[in-house]
């Protein structure tokens, strides 16, 4: 069985005045079904222009996306629709995602009228059977956005995002303008979800306590390009590129007797634009040398364990 | 804690509400805490639980209407602020107080240089002329580690965190005694955060500074304060020395909010949320404001007013059912 999302050699460039900025550069990868895959990296480095380009919310520059083994990256029309049916994406931001002129049931039918698969009455059912689900309490639903609370919001989000059945689900930061006790309730509702409906999700934030959690696999980005790409728990017991290692030591430690440490990069993010052949993370990184300034290649260097360094083995 | 008058900062009281379309918004609801000087003492909460309130309070900034201060005493070195007249005020905001805002992305004004922006404060507080203000100024930029050539640019040539060291080095010009950091890395990147905090402890070392660091990053004010105050609903439910807070911690609330965090040493598949949501600061609820999503809640809680006990020495609690915490 192929993976339920494969994305090859992808890439999506944007025109700016200054140049050809790139956002997303060569980022390939597959999800097998029900499972999760976490992208992570600081802001800027295109991890929701990947999320977006992925369910073609924008054209990819170049690449190919797969899903279920089918080519998705040029359909159109009502072959675009049925695509949409599969791939649903949840937003970050819970205040600007919702029309404030619609009330909560009818956001939630919109999809489900859209899909036009589901008679009046059915449909009803259907949005309560929704609401139900990610626990929005029946005295709400008749109520506009800007009478519920963060939290309830992105429930709201959550349900859109699940109301025509879909495969796949892009999380694009969803808990990441959440308190922290709202947040545990909402990642303990993604997940339920996912055992229940065996639904497949790419989870894109930039918190590594809340990807380490969720994902199975995640993905390290920076200014556009996979850095690296592993097992969960691995990536926190034996990462390999060295912009990794600086990201987990930069973690402030909830142990008071564990002073942090983080490793000290020179300077801050580079532009994306017309960026130099060779390793990006080359100008800020610890361990330069010449050779960092040809193309790095993600290899594969144990099982399932990829990282874009030519001096992986020598620093570790 | 209550001992007032030794204290360097001492906050007696302090109760602010917000008026919003005839609906009274209890913000900060008789908040009472002391400084010492030198010190870093986090105020930990929720959006919307009055920590921002509370350090607009001291600097006396809160736009009336819609804010409205009840009642309560704010003492810096015994004196009160409360009732010090606008035109001392202006002298103590920035001399002896400053304040790291939230945002750095708003907190600069668009329309000047940088450095215009530094010499403001320089020359307010100081016999400065242009040329020794230019000069502080870029001192202060060399300081907090962005070039002095960069002088004369605009906010929008830096990024988000040089735009947080700018303002960090405009709250330092006049060398306060009291800086009061709102969420100063909520807006930033964690490898530009570990910078920023590392710049924040190096400085306050520098002037023998005392901090109020206001921030619901519970990693940050590990690594950084030494008193820890949690804030609920515009109270203080759980004050005491970092190791109180962080590892004996008490209340229900605090012991929620640590359980909800995913962590990277723990592996369960699901996290202890806390049920429910804040409670509607237009409506609180009677007795203990965190009652209704309380586990250990007995009928006491719901009725009377739950006063802030000394459950150690320098330990502070806000509950009545303690004990019935496994």
């Amino acid at each position: 069985m192929p993976p339920l999302i494969e994305v090859k050699n992808l890439s999506k460039y944007f025109k700016v005045p200054a140049g050809v900025l790139h956002a997303v550069d060569n980022v390939s990868f597959a999800i097998e079904k029900g499972q999760t895959l976490g992208v992570v990296g600081e802001s800027g480095c295109g991890k929701s222009t990947l999320g977006r380009t992925i369910i073609r919310l924008q054209e990819s520059t170049a690449g190919h996306i797969l899903l279920d083994g089918e080519d998705i990256t040029h359909v159109t029309g009502k072959k675009l629709k049925e695509v949409r049916n599969k791939v649903q994406i949840v937003f970050q931001d819970p205040y600007s995602s919702l029309n404030p002129r619609l009330r909560i049931d009818d956001t939630i039918r919109e999809p489900l009228r859209n899909s036009g698969k589901y008679s009046r009455s059915q449909l009803n059912e259907r949005a309560s059977a929704l609401m139900d689900l990610v626990g929005i309490d029946v005295r709400l639903r008749q109520s506009y956005p800007h009478e519920l609370d963060g939290g309830r919001r992105q429930r709201v989000g959550i349900a859109r995002a699940l109301a025509v059945d879909p495969e796949f689900i892009v999380c694009d930061e969803p808990v990441s303008s959440l308190d922290v006790s709202i947040q545990a309730q909402v990642l303990n509702l993604l997940m339920d979800l996912q055992e229940k409906m065996g639904v497949t999700y790419m989870f894109v934030t930039h918190d590594l306590s809340v990807v380490r959690h969720i994902s199975n696999t995640i993905c390290v980005m920076y200014l556009g390009e996979v850095v690296e790409m592993c097992p969960s728990k691995e990536l926190f017991t034996n990462s390999l590129h060295p912009y990794t290692k600086a990201l987990l030591s930069a973690i402030p430690s909830l142990d008071i007797n564990q002073p942090m440490q983080p490793i000290p990069l020179k300077g801050e993010l580079t532009s994306p634009i017309n960026p130099k052949p060779g390793c990006r993370f080359f100008p800020r990184c610890p361990y330069a040398k010449g050779g960092c300034q040809e193309p790095q290649k993600l290899e594969e260097v144990s099982a399932k364990h990829y990282v874009a360094c030519c001096r992986a083995h020598e620093i570790n | 804690m209550k001992n007032g008058k030794s204290a360097f900062l001492s906050v007696r009281d302090l109760t602010v509400v917000y008026t919003a379309r005839k609906k009274i918004v209890h913000a900060v609801n008789g908040v009472s805490f002391d400084m010492q000087k030198g010190e870093t003492l986090g105020l930990v909460g929720e959006t919307g639980a009055g920590k921002t309130t509370i350090a607009k309070s001291i600097l006396r900034i809160l736009p009336n209407p819609p804010a409205k201060v009840l009642g309560g005493e704010i003492l810096l070195e015994g004196k009160d602020l409360m009732t010090v007249p606008e035109k001392d005020m202006l002298k103590i905001r920035g001399e002896k107080v400053a304040m790291i805002f939230q945002d750095p992305m708003t907190a600069l004004n668009p329309l000047m240089t940088i450095g215009d922006q530094i010499i403001e404060g320089l020359q307010l507080h100081n016999d400065f002329n242009d040329a020794e203000a230019a000069q502080k100024a870029k001192e202060l930029l060399e300081m907090v580690g962005i070039h002095a050539a960069r002088f004369n640019e605009y906010p929008f040539e830096f990024s988000g965190g040089m735009k947080q060291r700018v303002v960090i080095a405009m709250a330092l010009a006049c060398e306060p005694e009291l800086l009061l950091a709102d969420e100063p890395t909520t807006a930033l990147d964690v490898t530009i955060q570990a910078q920023v905090l590392d710049l924040i402890a190096k400085l306050k070392v520098k002037y023998n500074a005392s901090m109020i660091l206001i921030t619901h990053n519970l990693g940050v004010v590990a690594q950084t304060c030494d008193r820890v105050a949690v804030i609920y609903a515009g109270k203080i439910i759980e004050y005491g020395s970092k190791k109180d807070v962080f590892v004996d911690n008490a209340h229900p609330y605090t012991h929620g909010l640590f359980a909800s965090l995913p962590s990277f040493s723990k592996d369960s598949p699901r996290l202890k949320a806390i049920a429910g949501s804040m409670p509607d600061p237009t409506n609180l609820p009677q007795g203990c404001a965190f009652h209704p999503r309380c586990p250990y809640a007995i009928e006491k809680c719901r009725i009377s007013e739950i006063p802030l006990t000394e459950i150690a020495p320098g330990h502070f609690c806000r509950c009545c059912n303690i004990q019935q915490k496994g």
